[in-house]
């Protein structure tokens, strides 16, 4: 039996994902032909070991409801522990609309309580990356922390005046926090994955919303460090990372992980993604396609030519049409003698017979979801 | 005490398939893999799920094992419910006695106490080496409507071809009036599909005087059917149109999967009113390679193609390397075909590796055969109609 429970986060601001997550939150945004964000932390607990996750949910979570359903692809839908969905609901104290993660994790208290685990790990949930908790949780008891948080090198994570670095020294301890600086002077970025002991959390939980703190990282995390009242410890994370926080930073990633070799960093064989299965049947090349370089989910039908696109499930791409540099979700239509190229089809979008639309490498042309052009 | 069931389908899975050759070396017929993702037995499976029948039997006295782990809790057929599922039934010892299932009505004959659980008004019993997508309960539907004792499902075939079948002959109103088994000179062109419904007391009364006839070789076409028209029940027959294809041997599997990869195939896998449900191992999506060349071909998750892929159907997880060759051919999950191999008219069982350079089958001539887990080493060939095994029977 595991001594980890799991949390994953699903409030984060979102706004520069545009139209991906006016009708989801990032988790639930679609990547890579037939997963969606949050597979890969959920993923990650579950080959960890972790058998108790609760999925915080703040908004448009209607998607994610119907993606997670009992987690029996998880295989999270035990009797003795699984998974426990945790919507906002608005209390005495709340009206249901989190300030940030602590504030979050405040109207989850009853849950935090009722779990029996020593461990828990919290996890965000718009970043790609493949973690052995265990391993860090081992980390974390040799060390002696009271907290440790999951860092990366990877420079495709950093962006300028946004994102949570740090300074680790040579031992692993964490000595500096910097928030959202225009140039960072750390090159650790930070995860937003922690762990700790479930009873320091709860503690931490009461500490600071009572004295109007609701950010974990922004607030308590630097506090922390700056009047040394707690040991934070590194980890870094042995995957590489790539962080869904802008349309344009999904495309990028999109098409980098074409690559086999920056896939098998974060599908590693041993430790599969899982995700929500859809019975299609496998996917139809006909006489006349020309595929190549290209990610394709299964349920498509491809008569036209497709290069170094990623096709999610029941995609049909026409005659004679051409499709380039593109991501195209579910159930999406390139009609016959169309030309798509750098662009992002939403779920159930139409290009019509003999329509032209070109975006550009550093500005994807982004489909709404349902849309026809 | 179970909740009572309107009706239980029995499934008859068979022995080892001989016909099927060292495919089913390994694995019980209907375990054989089928359209890149499905099993056969996924079919009749998915059948029951889309017709609403919730309990099913699977009787198999081979490898149970592996059947047992394919159907796992039944989750991917939703037939994962509390009140029913699906349940491999191999015959088992009683205090006194157990053998071998004998016959297709002793194998239902021996799990009398599994159907009885349930406490049904009908039973449906179904074989496991068909591909066709049929609705169980528009069939039943008819039984009760006219009244039947049994209601057994013919399809029409070839006049040339109808004295391979079991062969039904009916008066004006769908009642059989005679069953004759491979006839000679037929009357009918009715073939009997191995899909029979039952109303259960009736079945109970006549299983249980079949195994007290010591003559009797306790066979449905053979022993059941006759006994119920010598005693004038009422037989009904049940006209269906669709898909249907035997699937028993090496030839006829291959066609089965060549039809799918028509332009506007027979059997619509895509249909979304009437999935085909199967296990679901979860892969990454396929990847096809630059410079990989496709035609008339499906293909499926965890695929990696970078060779050139012709009218054939690459399976769950299979890798066709740069320079590789594959025509009118089913390479079944897991199979890896190395760079510059060809690969022609022929069926690549479950893991096997078709080395560098090699060669297997011809562009005229029979199916060729590979099986499960074989390697083909490098530079050599396997000639049409044969069946590469060897270690068989080792």
């Amino acid at each position: 039996m595991s001594d980890i429970m799991g949390i994953i986060y699903t409030g984060e601001m979102d706004t520069r994902l545009r139209e991906l997550t006016a009708v989801r939150a990032i988790a639930s945004v679609p990547i890579l032909a037939r997963y969606r964000v949050i597979d890969f932390p959920l993923s990650s607990m579950v080959h960890s070991g972790i058998r108790d996750i609760g999925v915080i949910m703040q908004r448009n979570y209607r998607s994610m409801l119907d993606h997670l359903g009992s987690g029996k692809e998880w295989d999270l839908h035990g009797k003795r522990n699984g998974l426990t969905i945790l919507p906002p609901f608005s209390t005495k104290d709340s009206v249901g609309v989190y300030e940030g993660m602590l504030d979050a994790l405040h109207s989850n208290l009853p849950y935090l309580r009722s779990c029996k685990e020593k461990y828990v790990v919290i996890t965000n949930s718009f970043m790609l990356y493949n973690a052995d908790f265990e391993d860090m949780v081992e980390q974390h008891e040799k060390t002696g922390a009271d907290i440790t948080l999951m860092y990366t090198k990877d420079p495709g994570v950093r962006r300028s005046g946004q994102g949570k670095y740090c300074e680790v020294q040579p031992d692993g301890q964490v000595t500096q926090i910097e928030v959202d600086p225009i140039t960072n002077r750390f090159d650790n970025t930070m995860l937003e994955v922690f762990c700790m002991t479930r009873e320091l959390l709860i503690s931490l939980i009461d500490l600071s919303t009572s004295r109007g703190q609701y950010h974990f990282t922004r607030q308590l995390l630097r506090n922390a460090v700056n009047d040394k009242s707690m040991k934070l410890y590194g980890y870094e994370c042995k995957s590489r990372v790539w962080a869904i926080d802008s349309v344009e930073a999904y495309y990028k990633c999109s098409m980098e992980l074409l690559d086999p070799e920056n896939r098998a960093s974060i599908f590693p064989e041993d430790r599969p993604v899982l995700t929500k299965l859809r019975d299609e049947m496998p996917t139809r090349y006909a006489p006349g396609s020309h595929v190549s370089n290209s990610l394709i989910a299964d349920g498509c039908v491809i008569e036209g030519t497709v290069e170094n696109c990623i096709l999610f499930r029941s995609v049909r791409i026409g005659k004679g049409a051409v499709i380039r540099n593109s991501i195209v979700m579910q159930d999406g239509r390139v009609s016959p003698m169309a030309e798509v190229d750098h662009t992002i089809m939403d779920k159930q979008t139409i290009i019509r017979e003999s329509t032209r639309l070109i975006g550009a490498a550093n500005y994807p042309v982004l489909v709404s979801k349902g849309l026809t052009v | 005490m179970l909740r009572k069931k309107r009706c239980v389908a029995m499934l008859l899975a068979g022995g080892q398939g001989s016909r099927l050759g060292i495919l089913t070396s390994h694995m019980a017929k209907p375990a054989v893999p089928y359209g890149g993702k499905y099993r056969i037995i996924d079919f009749p499976l998915s059948n029951c799920a889309n017709s609403g029948i919730d309990v099913v039997g699977v009787l198999t006295q081979y490898r149970p094992l592996e059947l047992n782990s394919y159907f796992g809790s039944g989750a991917p057929w939703d037939l994962d419910v509390t009140s029913g599922g699906v349940f491999v039934l191999p015959p088992y010892q009683t205090g006194s006695s157990g053998t071998w299932y004998k016959g297709t009505a002793n194998a239902i004959y021996q799990n009398i106490a599994f159907i009885a659980q349930y406490n049904p008004d009908y039973v449906l019993i179904l074989s496991g080496d068909h591909i066709y997508k049929m609705d169980y309960a528009a069939m039943l539907k008819h039984h009760i409507r006219t009244g039947a004792d049994a209601t057994i499902a013919v399809r029409q075939v070839p006049w040339e071809e109808a004295s391979r079948f079991g062969i039904m002959n009916t008066d004006d109103e769908d009642t059989i009036i005679e069953f004759e088994e491979k006839p000679k000179n037929p009357k009918s062109n009715n073939a009997s599909m191995g899909v029979y419904i039952f109303s259960w007391d009736k079945l109970r009364k006549y299983l249980e005087e079949d195994e007290a006839n010591p003559n009797s070789s306790n066979d449905f076409g053979k022993n059941i059917i006759p006994s119920m028209l010598a005693d004038r029940c009422k037989l009904t027959a049940y006209t269906f149109s669709g898909y249907w294809k035997d699937v028993g041997t090496i030839s006829s599997l291959w066609e089965a999967n060549m039809d799918i990869l028509e332009d506007r195939p027979e059997i619509d896998l895509h249909d979304k009113s009437w999935r085909i449900y199967a296990r679901n191992e979860g892969y990454l999506p396929q990847y096809i390679e630059q410079g990989a060349e496709l035609s008339r071909c499906l293909i499926t998750e965890g695929c990696r193609i970078a060779g050139t892929v012709t009218h054939s159907i690459c399976s769950t997880g299979v890798t066709v390397e740069k320079g590789a060759q594959i025509i009118d051919s089913v390479l079944m999950p897991g199979v890896h075909v190395k760079s510059g191999a060809r690969v022609v008219r022929s069926i690549i069982a479950e893991n096997a590796v078709i080395g560098e350079d090699a060669r297997v089958g011809e562009p005229d001539g029979d199916i060729a055969v590979v099986g499960i887990g074989v390697t083909v080493e490098p530079g050599t060939a396997v000639a049409a109609g044969v069946q590469y095994e060897p270690n068989h029977g080792g």
